[in-house]
């Protein structure tokens, strides 16, 4: 039995560090993760109404019941995106993840202090490249940085009660998401 | 040689058994560092920032889910009850007090695998402006298998059940302290069928 020892006390060490290097990787490795589960609403570069979630069929697990909503899987590499989201009655918000969802970025309504939500979607290394001059002229130009070439805008919009669904999804439908140029 | 081979085999084992096993627990249980826990109540802020540590990361990408960004909301889960008990959709389970404030609120109930629960009355869950108040500002909520007068959320008689609490445009979160999580209501359990 003695023989045994060493090999699982340095089995335990070398667990703690496969525990660490599995922890880092499985956000990469995960396959069914939220940006796989929402590319099933197929197109890239455009919004596409989430279904409803029901307790029979969701988009993704968890999701809030009393919210209508929209997603936009991006690719930037062909350049910038523009985003367009009409605010709603009660409550709307516009969230950015990333590839592997690290949420990076998120505005509601309120923040933003108008009717329409409009922001330009681009890689830093797009924006460096915008002409200067352009930069300083649209000065309430909302621009919203992503730290990679893909990801996701995920749009919320409140239904404060049932009643008000119809109407809050018409709404979102009016929403857009497309290539900027 | 054989037994040279075999101990190699035997501290590889082990080291993939608890390795994995540990990173299994861990994408399972809680979202990471940071918890704000108000009684039973427990939210992870820095999860919808990009500061998120990689147990968040890795519980998110493992569930499926996208967590909520902090500038638009915080999401409070509540698994057990104030005691300590696991929360039994058998159960009345009563949920009572004040909330720190939001612009809007919405209270959830998940079956354990994050469903939402079928009911006749298709009802999943209360927005802010849906509930019945207390003219002194405090909210009262049964969760039950059978309908109850008052604010009633069905559990379908679910063994365990998931309650998540979401704030949408608060305060609470933002900053670091614990003790900027305000109030929450409390959760207990009686009349167990």
């Amino acid at each position: 039995m003695r023989r045994y020892l060493l090999p699982i006390a340095a089995g335990l060490v070398l667990g703690g560090l496969v525990h660490l290097l599995s922890t880092l990787a499985l956000p990469r490795l995960a396959l069914d993760d939220a940006y796989a589960r929402l590319a099933q609403l197929g197109a890239l570069n455009a919004l596409r109404l989430v279904p409803e979630p029901t307790p029979f069929a969701a988009a993704m697990p968890r999701m809030d019941p009393a919210f209508e909503s929209a997603v936009c899987r991006y690719d930037l590499s062909r350049g910038a995106l523009r985003v367009r989201v009409p605010v709603t009655a009660d409550y709307t918000s516009v969230s950015f993840y990333t590839r592997h969802g690290l949420a990076y970025y998120a505005l509601n309504d309120r923040s933003a202090g108008r009717r329409l939500i409009e922001l330009e979607l681009m890689t830093p290394a797009q924006r460096a490249a915008l002409p200067e001059d352009e930069d300083i002229t649209a000065a309430d130009r909302l621009i919203v940085e992503s730290p990679t070439t893909e990801g996701l805008v995920y749009i919320r919009a409140l239904v404060r009660e049932r009643g008000a669904r119809g109407a809050v999804r018409a709404r979102l439908n009016e929403a857009s998401c497309a290539p900027a140029a | 040689m054989a037994l040279r081979a075999l101990i190699l085999l035997v501290a590889f084992v082990v080291a993939a058994a608890t390795g994995l096993g540990l990173t299994w627990l861990a994408s399972a249980t809680g979202n990471g560092f940071g918890a704000v826990r108000v009684g039973a109540w427990s939210a992870w802020p820095k999860s919808g920032t990009p500061d998120a540590d990689p147990y968040a990361r890795a519980a998110f990408a493992r569930s499926g889910e996208l967590p909520l960004g902090l500038a638009d909301g915080l999401a409070f889960y509540a698994v057990n009850d104030d005691g300590g008990n696991r929360l039994d959709g058998r159960c009345d389970i009563r949920i009572a007090g004040r909330l720190s404030p939001a612009r809007f609120w919405t209270i959830t109930v998940y079956d354990a695998r994050g469903r939402l629960i079928d009911n006749a009355a298709g009802r999943y869950g209360f927005t802010s402006s849906e509930l019945v108040w207390a003219s002194d500002g405090r909210v009262e909520i049964t969760l039950a298998p059978r309908a109850r007068s008052g604010n009633w959320l069905p559990t379908g008689g679910r063994e365990d059940i998931v309650v998540i609490l979401r704030l949408y445009d608060t305060p609470v979160g933002v900053g670091s302290r614990s003790s900027d999580a305000g109030e929450m209501p409390a959760v207990s359990q009686e009349h167990c069928s």
